[in-house]
């Protein structure tokens, strides 16, 4: 086995996982830290159940080698919110009662998170919404309410962010 | 599957790796199309060299009459770009169609280019600015246009020890516009039917053609530039009729199969209609701009 250090930081804890070179984010991510949050599908990057938080910005963490990541910060559904500090996203998303099977909803947040990141203070129209969110399918065809609950979300951060 | 990863610090050191481990060693970037490949068993490298993270292939150069784009660059950065908002529009409209957000962020357009694929989103339009490419290898740097670079389906005339490291094009003259279309069988996430790439300027004092580039991709081995519908334009008043005569052109020129997303019939009926219409885009924006 050739098997390598790697050092990540997950969730703002330090990491040191020994590693396969073939092994993916993913699979370092369940099967080594245990972050069980971040879910497996397609393993094509088709779906996005998988996207975590590389350094801020979403990316499918199915199709990504663990040992290309060294040293990077990764970001996972357990990381932005607890249950008595939920984030924004996380409050509307229950709110709006935008979780059917819930199987998608670790991606659906971070994609969204990563997007409202991106443009702060941004209240984006529903269109804009729907492109954001484009790479994170729901098979519950659950949309509609994914789609209140990011702008819910946005409004809430938008709003607090102009207070501050 | 089992490989070695390799994390050269420099591109001298990635084309010394390639060397050392040729034929068995394959380029990795942002692993979008890499990964997935092994994981199909379609290539079984023993040895990946990550050049992700190379320095200096990731910035977007203006100069006075010029862009260089890092071969590294991500789709989301080109997306993002103030500079390609104006008559480059070309490139953001492509940029916004590659994948979903999450392989945006991570996919380089150097990766879209050396892969090759006659469905490639970002090749039409380097080809419609007429770009070329800077490669390092083990005997130097070379310069070769996009258009002689690419020679067929996954195929190009890069050697497997070889590096793009950057793409160049020349800014476009005054009254000029540039746009993108793409069609597939739905709007996200998807790999195109045909798609369009249009740059178009107009003569300095009449509503006349200068100069045109077509490049249309997914319609042919390799995407291609439809130089008799180009030649038929230049001087010819830029308007409904000969942008409907450089479409039939444009399809006449084309070589589509038949597949799962569409029959070779429905293609080149595609490449006639789009090449018409993102003409038609070119010629409101330039208008656009000077109002």
């Amino acid at each position: 086995m050739n098997r390598k250090i790697l050092n990540i930081v997950v969730n703002g804890e330090s990491h040191q996982v020994l590693i396969e070179p073939h092994w993916t984010l993913l699979q370092v991510l369940r099967n080594e830290i245990g972050m069980m949050g971040t879910k497996e599908n397609c393993l094509e990057a088709e779906c996005g159940v998988c996207t975590v938080l590389l350094d801020g910005k979403a990316i499918n963490s199915c199709i990504l080698l663990a040992g290309q990541v060294e040293g990077c910060s990764i970001t996972t559904i357990e990381g932005i919110g607890d249950p008595e500090h939920l984030h924004p996203l996380q409050e509307a998303f229950i709110e709006c009662g935008a979780v059917q099977c819930g199987y998608c909803i670790p991606g659906m947040i971070l994609t969204a998170k990563s997007f409202l990141d991106e443009n702060p203070g941004c209240r984006p129209s529903r269109d804009e919404i729907r492109e954001a969110i484009a790479g994170t399918l729901c098979r519950c065809t659950g949309y509609r309410k994914i789609i209140d609950a990011v702008a819910t979300a946005a409004d809430r951060i938008a709003l607090s962010g102009a207070k501050q | 599957m089992s490989f070695d990863l390799h994390r050269p610090a420099t591109v001298t050191e990635a084309v010394d790796l390639a060397q050392r481990f040729a034929p068995t060693a394959r380029y990795v970037a942002g692993g979008t199309d890499t990964v997935i490949q092994i994981n199909r068993k379609k290539i079984d490298p023993a040895h990946l060299i990550d050049v992700a993270c190379l320095p200096g292939m990731s910035e977007i150069t203006e100069t006075a009459d010029a862009f260089a784009l890092g071969a590294l660059t991500k789709y989301r950065s080109i997306e993002t770009h103030p500079a390609f908002r104006g008559n480059l529009r070309v490139l953001l409209e492509a940029a916004s169609v590659v994948g979903g957000h999450q392989v945006r962020n991570i996919a380089t357009i150097g990766g879209n280019i050396v892969n090759a694929s006659p469905a490639a989103d970002f090749v039409p339009p380097l080809l419609a600015l007429d770009a070329s490419l800077d490669i390092t290898g083990p005997k130097g740097r070379r310069s070769v246009a996009l258009r002689d670079f690419i020679v067929g389906p996954g195929r190009t005339n890069l050697s497997p020890v070889e590096i793009v490291t950057s793409i160049r094009f020349t800014k476009l003259p005054a009254r000029s516009a540039t746009a993108f279309l793409k069609e597939g069988r739905r709007r996200a996430m998807e790999i195109s039917v045909v798609c369009v790439a249009a740059c178009l300027t107009l003569e300095a004092s009449t509503s006349r053609c200068a100069c045109v580039r077509l490049a249309i991709g997914a319609a042919s081995p390799k995407a291609f530039r439809p130089e008799q519908a180009e030649g038929y334009l230049i001087g010819k008043p830029a308007g409904n009729e000969s942008f409907a005569e450089a479409g039939r052109l444009a399809a006449e020129a084309s070589s589509p199969i038949s597949d799962v997303r569409a029959s070779a019939g429905y293609r080149r009926g595609l490449v006639a209609v789009m090449v018409e219409r993102a003409l038609t885009t070119c010629l409101q924006r330039i208008r656009e701009q000077n109002q």
